[in-house]
């Protein structure tokens, strides 16, 4: 799958996720959600940096 | 005319299964391909020996169907953190990071491994693709249908009604109440490997007699409408990261039974309070089970009645809510739990699409075949002489007979937890000693472990008390033995006086039944014992690999490999 594929597949699921919150009527959890996936793309975009380990360390 | 895969995975024992034109061609669990028992990981090789042995490739599939709303499953995850918050802190970040780190984006996943457009992966509900395993593949046109797990979405156990190839949910019980984590917590209690340990503690509880049952109602609570609750202060779902239960329930019942401890029933006072609790908890297991079924029957109506989900695979309590529910038949299919949610997925997705409604289901042989050349080549180079019986039935009969146990590997492996005759290791029930052997040498199980007998379903009824039913063809229930017959059949029945038969037709286990019909010409009697074909702590053998490997490390008499023979000292 090219890149340009899975971007449009993650935009499937975030769609997918975002709808599924409105129809369940769960706003409240879309701020935690928000903070929770940028710590889940910082942990994956650094997952190879030892320097900003002991950052994301302490978030946790 | 579609082709639908079904998919299952991410929590345990991952599945794939696949239906075209309505017709189930395969199913199976990825750990007989990986060799990790209840191996959750996505199933990429059985989803890919699924498409293999149906000669499709996935740009073939109309689509690809997840057995669970990971959406739904995510949102309950942060609302249970967030409702037990700070007491989640510890179990927060691993909660959060599985659900964000993978399964949130489950269907991406299968949409690259399997080599499908994202569009094609779809998803139904946890319990609708249990309801449909069982419902969709029964002998019914109609039925009550219970699903009964440890958790999916938010439902824990589910009431639906199921006409031609709908379902409709009537009613749920949401989680924390759920006799799939009551039983799960107490299975860690028992010292057990929680979802593998399950069916130990079941065999244990015959041995214990339920004196801990008023200890039992102040854990779980059964109303008058059927339904239950669990007391919330006994349990630690979603706090405690391994056991699922709180000190509460050590200072109700005692010290949990430490993991890993040889078991003397006999000698141990600690071993014989842990046989009365967990006989305890099945009792109250039945008679929760019991209320739902009952339930059921008042608010539907229907004469019959499928079970699935984790629960169900309670062979015991299957067999009081046949005989006492109200039911006139009862179905609980061969991967009753998470598994059996692949083959649901895919039902559902093959209804979706305008396909009819399977045939029910004859036979849990939709695995791949057993390559009977392959496995003697590979033993040839290995140093061991295969012979070419003339009758490989007969020659496995006569073996039998003599007290020898014989290994089983013919035909298509098996849907589901159980050995029914494909990969199956056989021994004489009439010999108490060929339990001991099994347990003690070559499965290095507990001794309280009990073994399951097959016969000739012709011949079922004589020995085995209401069978054949719509449950022995799978082994998902019990029956008692008659009287007259017990003594003659020691290593099969279990000490409360039942057994776990497995009544075998042509249809359903060919090969099996053609060995029982030889074993019923060499001692009159067609019967033996039948276990799964696999050591302690691994997946039931698949392939000639598996089984040349456990022929040379297990100390089996013989085994059937296709139609070559192995026999143990032979030059």
């Amino acid at each position: 799958m090219t890149l340009l594929g899975r971007l449009g597949a993650r935009a499937r699921t975030v769609g997918g996720l975002l709808r599924h919150f409105a129809h369940r009527r769960r706003f409240f959890l879309v701020p935690f959600l928000v903070v929770l996936l940028l710590a889940a793309i910082l942990l994956l975009a650094s997952g190879g940096l030892a320097y900003v380990a002991p950052f994301i360390y302490t978030l946790f | 005319m579609a082709a639908v895969l079904g998919i299952s995975a991410y929590y345990h024992d991952a599945a794939a299964a696949l239906v075209v034109g309505g017709r189930v061609v395969a199913a199976m669990q990825e750990e007989r391909f990986s060799r990790l028992k209840n191996d959750p990981a996505l199933p990429r090789q059985a989803a890919a020996a699924c498409l293999a042995l149906a000669g499709i490739s996935p740009g073939d599939l109309d689509a690809v169907v997840y057995y669970e709303n990971p959406y739904a499953k995510l949102e309950r995850v942060m609302t249970s953190m967030a409702r037990d918050f700070p007491r989640t802190f510890g179990q927060f970040p691993r909660a959060i990071g599985s659900q964000l780190g993978s399964k949130l984006w489950v269907l991406d996943q299968l949409a690259e491994a399997i080599g499908v457009e994202r569009r094609k992966v779809l998803f139904t509900e946890h319990h609708e693709s249990h309801a449909a395993s069982a419902f969709l593949t029964s002998p019914y046109p109609e039925a009550a249908v219970l699903t009964v797990d440890g958790v999916g979405e938010q439902a824990t156990t589910a009431l639906w009604e199921g006409r031609g190839a709908a379902l409709r949910q009537l009613g749920a019980i949401d989680f924390p109440h759920s006799l799939g984590l009551l039983y799960a917590a107490f299975t860690a209690y028992l010292g057990f490997e929680v979802n593998e340990g399950e069916y130990k503690v079941m065999g244990l509880a015959a041995h214990g007699a339920p004196r801990f049952r008023a200890e039992m109602d102040r854990v779980v609570r059964l109303e008058s409408d059927g339904s239950f609750r669990l007391e919330p202060r006994f349990f630690a779902h979603t706090t405690e990261r391994d056991v699922g239960f709180s000190p509460a329930l050590e200072a109700l019942l005692g010290p949990r039974r430490p993991p890993g401890r040889p078991f003397d029933l006999d000698a141990n006072p600690d071993d014989r309070r842990a046989a009365d609790v967990a006989a305890s908890l099945q009792q109250v297991t039945e008679e929760a089970l019991l209320g739902l079924a009952r339930a059921a029957r008042a608010r539907t109506k229907m004469p019959a009645l499928c079970l699935a989900g984790g629960v169900a695979l309670n062979a015991v309590a299957n067999a009081r809510i046949a005989r006492e529910a109200g039911f006139e038949r009862v179905f609980v299919p061969p991967a009753a739990g998470d598994a059996g949610g692949a083959l649901g997925a895919a039902l559902i997705g093959a209804r979706d699409l305008g396909d009819p409604r399977p045939p029910a289901l004859a036979t849990a042989a939709l695995g791949e075949p057993f390559d009977g050349g392959a496995a003697a080549d590979l033993a040839r180079a290995l140093g061991l002489t295969p012979t070419a019986p003339p009758d490989p039935a007969a020659a496995v009969a006569q073996r039998i007979a003599a007290g020898q146990v014989v290994a089983v590997c013919r035909g298509r492996f098996e849907w589901g937890p159980r050995s029914l005759g494909q990969r199956s290791l056989l021994a004489d029930p009439g010999r108490a000693e060929s339990r001991e052997r099994l347990n003690r040498v070559v499965k290095q199980r507990e001794p309280f472990r009990p073994f399951a007998p097959a016969v000739a379903a012709a011949a079922a009824a004589a020995t085995f008390a209401g069978t054949p039913n719509d449950m022995t063809p799978f082994m998902t229930t019990v029956a008692r033995v008659a009287p007259a017959r017990a003594a003659a059949l020691p290593a099969v029945i279990h000490v409360d006086g039942t057994a776990r038969v497995q009544t075998v037709t042509a249809d359903g286990a060919p090969d099996l039944s053609t060995i029982l019909e030889a074993v019923g010409r060499e001692t009159g009697d067609p019967i033996v014992l039948n276990t799964s074909l696999n050591g302690a702590g691994e997946p039931i053998v698949a392939g000639p690999v598996d089984a040349l490997a456990f022929f040379l490390q297990h100390p089996v008499d013989a085994m059937l490999i296709g139609d070559a023979l192995l026999e143990r000292g032979a030059p």
